[in-house]
This record gives structure tokens, C-alpha cells and sequence, in this order.
């Protein structure tokens, strides 16, 4: 299997999918959605599928008009991906959240949803400031009813979400962070294939403290890994990948056995969706010791060294994992 | 101070004067051909305005005034008077294209409006009467039924439209089916949306009627969603969205409106101008003379008509409906109406009597005007004095709808209430949420 940039991986499934549905449709505002291989291979959605099937050369900057008309598409059985960035997320939720979500149930069963929300997600880094440097507001969408939630952290993910997600019936929202793109990738298969929805994965066995964490998170917990073991603590460290439906029974074998959970997110404190983990496993396993470290209640800071100290970066997560076996 | 407290008074002879003709249907002279005979007489669509949709001369047909009713002569509540239309459906071209139409279609128009009028008017009287405990919204679409019946009988089966909330109407000149219908407002197992939705968002997604819907202003871009689908698929299917006033003023409208005519969807935006943004008057928020008025910067046709008129509303929407099918975009109809009963609910109202008194919002006197102008009479009329079909055809439909209104009011009290585990389903295409209000989480449907 060959190895894959991220995005290439991920518009490969999308590509693959759209040369075999010709109904599939694809609307995105600025981004053109254009990968390339080392070796030059290029694609180009575009390009390749025309108008009226992408927005070619791009659509205007009205993000709810992306996403109505993309439910209003899915709502008519056409499966649809519209893409978005994460800083203007919420101008459309109001139609994710009151007509995706909703208009199954409040139809009887009538209506589908074949759509896939691609946000376009921001991260904690340093340099962009207050409303470019959010994470963690998929815990957003989580909440609301009849939404799937899915957050790939790499490029093997990235493509087999992507194509579930489109092959899924309801709404999936698909969180796209750019951290998790560079940096070393798993190979990818070229042929289409599917990571299940709400099938979490167990990226590193151990027995002393299970860590949960998802995309962005997992940049910095890959960083955590080499330190933590050279501290003594095994860890085993769950991707959930998917937050909604969530694959509760792979966390709670897990904490079963290790008896410690400490999940890591780059969300706000307050409500995020490592709050929801914890709240789920504590009630299954009354007694287990459980921990969270997220990104404070605050917004994302534009200078580099108030970024470091608010982020939950490796040097935290290794000071947290060896904390939490003291208690 | 000097300075009077008192309201100017509005100056209804001033008014019509600037709109440089007299009498109470000044606005519908005004869109018609500057002095051409009919213009006295014939106040409603103008031929050129239909022939314009097609022709590219839209732009020339309506003479707007810029002194309009707007802002800048204090309109005022009540004023919605000023917009009356004639008590009969005028003579002109759009009354000799319905009445060229089959007499069979002739009678279903007429139809659909007694049906969507009994059915509302007798859960009107249920409502208020109270014995059937019925609970839930109910947003009376009683006085509006033209515009329905009109735009529905310019449409193919398969085309699209998408509703409000004051959709009933909608789905019934779309041929609903009326026991399904009467269940979904009883909250029964056999209802439309399986007692999931109730009058607010009663669908027939197996008549391409994208949802009747509880958000003010959602409806464009699903009927733009739909519309692009259909040009992706090259189906030639339309798409018609039917709003009000108030959803016209919302940010989604304008830019389901902007992009339609950006990519030429085929679709339709049908502003059904009651006068009434739920408790609001639309003369306080509106600045313009026409919400069509809204879209003059882009180059499509934007069209007042007489809503009350379903052979004005008819020939637009065809000539719109045309005009989509063959690629050239979309248009902005708008209907102008009145809502004979209160928002939702029925302040105002008594069993056995048609309209609602006394509501804040608006005057009796302008309620009482715009009954005398009873869409479902003037077509009656129309179809009786032209000798299109007779009185007792006409009789014998609104015998008939009375009594499949009541058996589907027979029909819905016999159903059973649904099973209420069912509420964990449909959420997803497949398998339920979990009960997480029990604290073992079990009584889960299916």
C-alpha cells in the first residue's frame, strides 16, 4: 500500500465516489479541493467532475447558502458534501441543526439525508487569534439530534470516513483538522474502502492508563508517547475517530482493564466533548480514576507563547498520565 | 414644543394620487400598461407582464412608483387596504389563458381551494369548539388558497415545492391526501409524518414536497437544493418555494435569490404577502412599495400580482414555471393577500364564523375588506359568468369536499395514538436512539 498525503487520500474518495455516483455533489466556497502525489499525481475535483456537479471555480462566501441548498439536494435523495471553514461555522448550523438533523424525525421517516458537512477545522496554533484558532466544536454538533460526528486524525481515516460518510444515509459531520495532515502517514489503500462509523481504534496497547484522544489532540499526544513510556507509564491510547455514535465498549475494555482514564482534547473546559467520555465511563465503571486536560475556557491566544501555555501539549499529557497514577 | 405627538394621518386621496390613478385596486393599475384601455377596468396582471416573462420585458411592465406606501409615506397598519384588488377576477389576458384551460382542470382548481378551505375551516371550529382536545400550532392558510391552487396547477407532478408553516394549503393543491392529513392534527399512528410532526410540518415527500417547516425562511434553499438537483440530473423538474412577507425579510431569501440567479436554478420564489408577519404588520419593517421590489438588481423577473386572483397567479406562475424549465433562471412572484385568521391558533375566531376580530396587529375594517375578496368566490364567479361550468358542478364539489373533510375527521378520531417508544426511531435511517430518560435505559421501540 502506498503512502499517501493526507489530502490526497482524502480526495481520492471523494473522487472514487463521484466517477461511481454520478448524483454524488460536491459545494465548496474558496478552498478548490486539489491534491497531488510526490510522484504528480493531481486531483482536481473541479476540473475533473465540472459544474453543475462542484462549484468550479468556487461559491461566494455564504456559508448557509452552501449548506441549505446541500440539505435541500440530500433532502431530494441527492447525496451531497458541502465544505466550509470552521471559523464560519456557525452561519449554516442553524440549517444543520434545525433541517439535517431534524427532518427525518419530524417527517416520520419521510425524508433522507445523504450529506456530508465538511468543517474545514482551525487548530491551536499560534499566529491567527481568536476566530481562526478554535478546536474542539465538533463537541457542537454532537449534541445536536440526528447529526453523526466523525474527526479522521490521518490520512488512512481521513479517506475511509470520508467514504462512509458518504455512503451513510444521515448527516455526518466531518471535522477536518489541519495539524493531523502532515507529518508521517499510514499507508493508504488505493481502492475505496470503509472505516465504520463509530468503530473507535486502539492505536497503542497498555495496561497502567487509557487515553482518549481525537484529531487535533492526537498531534500532541503522538509527540507525549516516547515520553511516557520513558517514564514508566503504559498507556493505552484510544481513537475514538468517531464522537457520535461512539464506540463506548473498546473505552470501557480498555478502562476495565487499566482501571485509569484521562482523555486530552483541544476544546474549551467547559462541555466539551471529553466531559460526555468521562460522564459515560464513570457511570459504567463506578470508581475508575478519571482525568481531563483540555484547552482552557478561553479563546485561542495569537502570540506564540501564550499559544504553548494554554494548549494541552506532550509535556502536559506526560505530567497528567504520571499524576493520575498517584490518585 | 410646537411639535404635534399626534400620528400623521395617512391621506388615502394623496396616496392614490401618487400612484396616479383612483380608487381602491390603484395598485394593480399601476403594474398594468400605462393607459392602455384595460388599465381602468382590468387592474390585474398585465399582459405585458406575462408576455414579458418570457420576452425579456419584464423590466419595463411594472411601473413602480418610488413614492410607494413604504417609509416615506407613513403606511401604516391597516393600509394593507390600499393593495384590494377588484371584487371579480378582471377581465384580460390572464383570465382568457385559465379559461382556455381543460374543464377539467377548471374544476380541480376550484377543488383543491374548497378542500384546503373546509379542511382548515372545519378544524378551525374543532379547535375553538374544543372537543376533540386537539392541541399543537395550526397556521390557517383561510383566505390564501388562490395562490396555491394557481401556482400547483402551473406545475407537473414531479416538481418540487417547498412549504411553511402555513402549508396545508400547499399540500392539498398538490393532491394530499386529506385523511392522513387529519391524523397528523390528531397526533395518530396513521397520519402523514406517523404523528411525528403535526400541522407544522406535514409532508409528502412522495409528492416532491420538500416539507411543510417550522423555520421562517428555510424554505429557499431547500427548493434551490432540489432545483439543483435537478439540473444535475438534467430532469427538467422545477422547484417553487412558497413563503410569506415575513420570511422575505429574512437574510436566507435574499441569498437563496442572489445564488439562484447566479447558477439560472429552476426555481421559483412565490411570496405569498399577507400583510401579516406573525404578529407583526408588514408596513413597520418594509421599505419598499413591493417585496419584489427587493431583487430589482438582479435581472429577473420580480412580479406583484393579485394573489386573490388564481388566474393572475395561474398564468405568472406558468410563464415562471416556463421560463425555469427552459434554463433561464428563476423568478420572484409576489402574491398579494391577506390572512383572514390570526398567525396560529385561533384568537379572534368563532365556531361558524369565517375570519377573526379584534387582533392588535390589524383593523376589522381591513379583515372585512379583504374577506369581500374571497379568492374561492371570484373564481366561482369567473367560471359561472364565462359559462365555463355550472353551478350545480360547482354546488356538488363543495358537497363532496365537505364530506371527505369530515371523513377524514372520522377517519383520524378512529386512528390509534402511535406507539410513544417510536420517538427513539427516525432520529437515524437505522436503529434507535438510546432511552437515556430511564435509568436502565430500556423501553426502547423496535
Amino acid at each position: 500500500m502506498p503512502i499517501k498525503p493526507y489530502a490526497y487520500a482524502q480526495l481520492e474518495g471523494v473522487a472514487q465516489e463521484m466517477r461511481k455516483d454520478k448524483n454524488l455533489c460536491f459545494y465548496w466556497e474558496y478552498g478548490a479541493p486539489v491534491a497531488t502525489m510526490p510522484t504528480g499525481e493531481i486531483i482536481n475535483i473541479a476540473k475533473e467532475f465540472g459544474t453543475p456537479r462542484t462549484s468550479g471555480g468556487g461559491w461566494a462566501i455564504d456559508e448557509t447558502w452552501i449548506a441549505g441548498v446541500a440539505i435541500g439536494l440530500a433532502a431530494s435523495g441527492m447525496p451531497c458534501i458541502c465544505r466550509f471553514p470552521a471559523m464560519a461555522q456557525i452561519y449554516p448550523i442553524e440549517f444543520i441543526y434545525n433541517q439535517a438533523g431534524k427532518l427525518r424525525h419530524m417527517t416520520g421517516g419521510q425524508a433522507t439525508m445523504p450529506l456530508v458537512i465538511w468543517v474545514d477545522g482551525g487548530g491551536r496554533t499560534r499566529g491567527s487569534a481568536g476566530q481562526h484558532t478554535e478546536a474542539g466544536y465538533e463537541s457542537l454538533y454532537t449534541h445536536l439530534p440526528g447529526l453523526k460526528v466523525v474527526v479522521p486524525s490521518n490520512a488512512y481515516d481521513a479517506k475511509g470516513l470520508m467514504i462512509a460518510a458518504i455512503h451513510d444515509p444521515d448527516p455526518v459531520v466531518y471535522y477536518d483538522y489541519p495539524e493531523v495532515k502532515s507529518g508521517v502517514q499510514p499507508d493508504v489503500p488505493d481502492e475505496t474502502y470503509e472505516v465504520p462509523i463509530g468503530k473507535a481504534v486502539v492505536r497503542q496497547q497498555g495496561t497502567d492508563v487509557t487515553l482518549v484522544s481525537w484529531a487535533p489532540a492526537t498531534v500532541d499526544v503522538m509527540r507525549a508517547l516516547p515520553g511516557l513510556k520513558q517514564a514508566g507509564v503504559s498507556v493505552e491510547y484510544i481513537d475514538p475517530r468517531s464522537l457520535k455514535p461512539l464506540d463506548l465498549d473498546t473505552i470501557l475494555t480498555s478502562v476495565k482493564k487499566t482501571g485509569r482514564l484521562l482523555v486530552v482534547d483541544h476544546a474549551n473546559w467547559t462541555n466539551g466533548f471529553g466531559s460526555h467520555i468521562i460522564a459515560e465511563v464513570v457511570q459504567a465503571l463506578p470508581g475508575i480514576k478519571a482525568r481531563r486536560i483540555s484547552f482552557p475556557d478561553a479563546p485561542g491566544p495569537g502570540a506564540g507563547n501564550m499559544m504553548a501555555w494554554a494548549r494541552p501539549d506532550a509535556p502536559k499529557i506526560i505530567d497528567a498520565a504520571k499524576q493520575i497514577m498517584k490518585i | 414644543m410646537s411639535v404635534s405627538n399626534q400620528k400623521p394621518r395617512l391621506d388615502r386621496r394623496a396616496f392614490l394620487k401618487t400612484l396616479g390613478t383612483a380608487g381602491a385596486t390603484a395598485t394593480f393599475v399601476a403594474a398594468s400598461a400605462p393607459g392602455s384601455a384595460q388599465a381602468a377596468t382590468a387592474p390585474s396582471l398585465s399582459p405585458d407582464i406575462a408576455a414579458g416573462l418570457t420576452g425579456g420585458k419584464w423590466d419595463k411592465a411594472v411601473a413602480l412608483s418610488t413614492a410607494g406606501p413604504g417609509g416615506n409615506l407613513n403606511w401604516k397598519p391597516g393600509d394593507s387596504i390600499k393593495f384590494l384588488p377588484p371584487e371579480k377576477i378582471p377581465r384580460g389576458k390572464a383570465a382568457d389563458t385559465l379559461a382556455t384551460l381543460p374543464k377539467q382542470k377548471l374544476l380541480t382548481i376550484y377543488e383543491r381551494m374548497q378542500l384546503s378551505r373546509k379542511w382548515e375551516t372545519t378544524f378551525k371550529d374543532l379547535f375553538v369548539g374544543g372537543k376533540d382536545g386537539l392541541y399543537g400550532s395550526f397556521h390557517p392558510y383561510i383566505g390564501e388558497e388562490g395562490i396555491a391552487a394557481g401556482v400547483m396547477s402551473a406545475l407537473n407532478d414531479d416538481d418540487y415545492i417547498a412549504s411553511t408553516h402555513r402549508g396545508h394549503g400547499h399540500l392539498i393543491a398538490k393532491g394530499g391526501d386529506l385523511n392522513k392529513m387529519s391524523a397528523e392534527i390528531f397526533f395518530k399512528e396513521t397520519g402523514y409524518n406517523k404523528a411525528y410532526g403535526g400541522s407544522m410540518h406535514i409532508t409528502d415527500m412522495s409528492k416532491g414536497i420538500m416539507g411543510m417547516n417550522g423555520i421562517v425562511g428555510a424554505g429557499p434553499y431547500l427548493a434551490a437544493g432540489a432545483a439543483l438537483g435537478a439540473v444535475v440530473r438534467g430532469s427538467k423538474q422545477v422547484a417553487v418555494v412558497f413563503h410569506g412577507d415575513g420570511a422575505a425579510n429574512s437574510p436566507y431569501f435574499f441569498s437563496a435569490v442572489r445564488s439562484a440567479t447566479n447558477y439560472k436554478l429552476p426555481v421559483i420564489f412565490v411570496i405569498e404577502n399577507n400583510f401579516q408577519m406573525i404578529g407583526v404588520s408588514m408596513a413597520t419593517v418594509t421599505p419598499t412599495k413591493y417585496i419584489a421590489d427587493y431583487v430589482k438588481g438582479l435581472d429577473i423577473p420580480a412580479t406583484p400580482i393579485d394573489g386573490n386572483d388564481v388566474a393572475a397567479v395561474y398564468t405568472m406562475a406558468k410563464a415562471a414555471v416556463d421560463r425555469a424549465r427552459a434554463g433561464q433562471g428563476p423568478s420572484v412572484i409576489e402574491a398579494i393577500t391577506f390572512r383572514w385568521l390570526d398567525h396560529s391558533g385561533f384568537a379572534g375566531a368563532r365556531v361558524g364564523v369565517d375570519g377573526a376580530a379584534g387582533l392588535p396587529y390589524r383593523s376589522d375594517e381591513e379583515v372585512r375588506a379583504w374577506m369581500s375578496r374571497d379568492p374561492i368566490k371570484r373564481y366561482r364567479t369567473f367560471l359561472t359568468e364565462r359559462n365555463l361550468v355550472t353551478a350545480g358542478e360547482l354546488d356538488k364539489i363543495d358537497a363532496d369536499a365537505q364530506k371527505a373533510v369530515d371523513d377524514s375527521i372520522t377517519f383520524a378520531r378512529n386512528s390509534k395514538l402511535p406507539d410513544p417508544s417510536t420517538t427513539a426511531l427516525n432520529v437515524y435511517a437505522n436503529g434507535p436512539v438510546a432511552a437515556t430518560q430511564f435509568f436502565n435505559r430500556q423501553g426502547l421501540a423496535g
